[in-house]
């Protein structure tokens, strides 16, 4: 029987072990946590136990560091030479000819619209909903129940917080994070920031 | 001893008008970064002591205007900072880097300005100056010499660690409900450190303090009431440096990826009166800038800055980095901010006077200039 590896850390690792556990009867499915140290570094050593013809690795590292982190070890993964297939729910509603591309999760009761791309190791958690021809670029993170209209663009590492709508035809910028519960209706910037805890949008000026 | 800060200083709107055009419209105030304006026909707005001001990069050379045209008193320039020549959005006025009118379109058709009169339209112009990355405003027709204000060692220290200021910046507000004036007085008070921030400003470093002699509580009135009397005066009220002990600054990987400003692991602090707090908590890698905005008497916008030292090289995260640290401030200043709303809400016109103790003495020098200037015409 092959393997199927879920590494990472945290709730969403956990989440994503059981959907992978649920879905595949044929395969070992097995949890390995990768710890961080006091420095945020992952302790990468747990990968040399791991070979990929003996089976193959999900990446499950939540949003933080601005899913920077899932990035890290989904590149260690495929440097290793992982193939690091996709989890789409069988309870998610995804168009056929929709493109899904390496690592990337769908979770139960998400609709992806007609020719919508989802690219490498995006989340798009459980009831969220993307419209016809949208895109979602790398390392992206849809929170569960986010509406998302047709024609969305969406900028690499951004973060979709629930309660957020986005209209159609909107571009949201790398690594922006709609965190406010609200209809977004105009295009966001890069690396701006709507987070509750704050009463303006943070943003970033200059590189 | 008794403090001279009756409760109306904090709540009375007269008060806070008198403030604005005593104070703010006299002082050198922080007015933005220049890597915000760094590229031709770069412009940040601001409203500063209830006058909008344009800062604009013309070919290089940085201005400060007022933002409002001359024609229709529409605003010139829009948003917090963008990129756009200096020409009014509503009929097209444009103006030079000398806030001169360039161009009316179709002038002498509709128009019909005498010569005179198209020559003699001008915008106010304010004086800035540049710190290191960092601008200073004055609005005043007469400004003071920078110098009159701020120490020069103060100056030189504030100069060099702006120096090494990042070109990618982070910025937020936060909409305080409390008066201005007790930021400063709580910046300037680190008595509260230990117990306010108790479990994290306090478990990562210790600010020492002292409560001087008599001599220096400020229980006399001022002497020298003359104009360069109240400057000098207000000298000792912006000091900074290497105020708080830090232990050894945690290695995260970041650190490499930046141009250490300094070599002192030490909690650095520059306090520039009236509403100016720079703060680096880690000896010289990072540095948060922040910027208390009067807007009512019980209204204060907190304005925040984040930025790095200077980058070694460009890298995907790094805008990640200044949010986690962003976030991090927040926990401390979001301390501090909830116990100066609950102070302000307290407040009333009956009051009790505070007291305060020997260690108090800077904030009683401020209030005894503070005072004198709001109760009597004399003027800096």
């Amino acid at each position: 029987m092959k393997s199927r590896w879920v590494v990472g850390t945290g709730d969403y690792l956990d989440l994503a072990y059981h959907a992978w556990t649920q879905a595949s009867a044929t395969e070992d499915v097995q949890k390995i946590t990768v710890p961080q140290g006091a420095d945020y570094e992952f302790d990468l050593s747990i990968f040399d136990t791991l070979h990929p013809e003996l089976g193959d690795v999900f990446i499950a590292v939540d949003d933080r560091f601005g899913n920077f982190k899932r990035m890290e070890l989904f590149r260690v993964a495929l440097e290793r030479g992982f193939t690091l297939s996709s989890f789409v729910s069988a309870n998610a509603d995804v168009a056929s000819e929709a493109k899904i591309g390496k690592n990337v999760f769908i979770g139960p009761q998400a609709i992806i619209g007609h020719h919508c791309k989802i690219e490498y190791n995006s989340v798009v958690h459980a009831g969220a909903q993307i419209g016809a021809n949208s895109h979602l670029r790398a390392s992206v993170w849809i929170e569960p129940g986010v509406q998302i209209g047709s024609r969305v663009e969406i900028g690499t590492h951004a973060i979709i917080r629930t309660g957020a709508i986005v209209r159609s035809g909107i571009k949201v910028g790398k690594g922006a994070e709609l965190g406010w519960p609200q209809l977004y209706s105009a295009d966001i910037a890069d690396k701006t920031v709507y987070d509750t805890r704050y009463d303006e949008p943070i943003l970033v000026y200059g590189s | 001893m008794q403090s001279r800060m009756h409760p109306k200083y904090y709540l009375s709107q007269e008060i806070f008008d008198r403030e604005q055009i005593k104070i703010f419209r006299k002082v050198w105030l922080f007015a933005g970064l220049t890597s915000l304006v760094a590229e031709n026909n770069a412009f940040i707005t601001r409203k500063i002591a209830g006058i909008p001001v344009v800062i604009q990069n013309f070919k290089g050379e940085i201005k400060a205007f007022e933002n409002i045209c001359l024609h229709r008193s529409a605003p010139l320039q829009q948003g917090f900072c963008g990129r756009r020549a200096l020409v009014c959005p509503y009929h097209a006025w444009s103006y030079d880097a000398t806030g001169a009118v360039k161009n009316i379109p179709d002038c002498e058709a509709i128009y019909r300005f005498s010569a005179d009169e198209k020559q003699s339209l001008k915008l106010r112009e304010f004086a800035l100056k540049q710190v290191g990355s960092m601008l200073f405003i004055n609005l005043s027709t007469e400004p003071m010499a920078f110098e009159e204000q701020f120490k020069p060692e103060f100056v030189a220290l504030m100069e060099s660690a702006a120096q090494s200021f990042d070109t990618e910046v982070m910025v937020t507000t936060w909409h305080g409900k409390f008066n201005w004036k007790l930021v400063y007085e709580n910046l300037r008070d680190f008595n509260h450190v230990k117990f306010l921030h108790a479990k994290s400003l306090a478990a990562i470093a210790d600010f020492p303090f002292e409560a001087p002699i008599q001599a220096d509580l400020a229980l006399t009135p001022l002497e020298d009431i003359s104009i360069p009397g109240l400057r000098k005066a207000m000298r000792p009220f912006s000091y900074g440096g290497p105020e708080g002990k830090i232990d050894a600054v945690r290695p995260v990987p970041w650190l490499n990826m930046v141009e250490r400003w300094g070599t002192e692991d030490a909690y650095f602090n520059w306090l520039a009166y009236p509403n100016l707090h720079i703060a680096c908590g880690n000896g010289g890698y990072s540095f948060t800038i922040e910027h208390h905005i009067p807007i009512a008497p019980g209204q204060t916008d907190i304005e925040i800055y984040f930025i790095t030292a200077k980058k070694k090289q460009p890298y995907a995260a790094s805008y990640q980095v200044l949010l986690s640290n962003m976030h991090y401030s927040k926990t401390i200043l979001t301390e501090d901010i909830d116990m100066l709303e609950q102070v302000q809400s307290a407040l009333h016109i009956d009051a009790p006077i505070p007291t305060q103790g020997a260690y108090e003495s800077t904030n009683r020098q401020i209030e005894r200039w503070y005072t004198e200037l709001m109760e009597t015409e004399h003027e800096i």
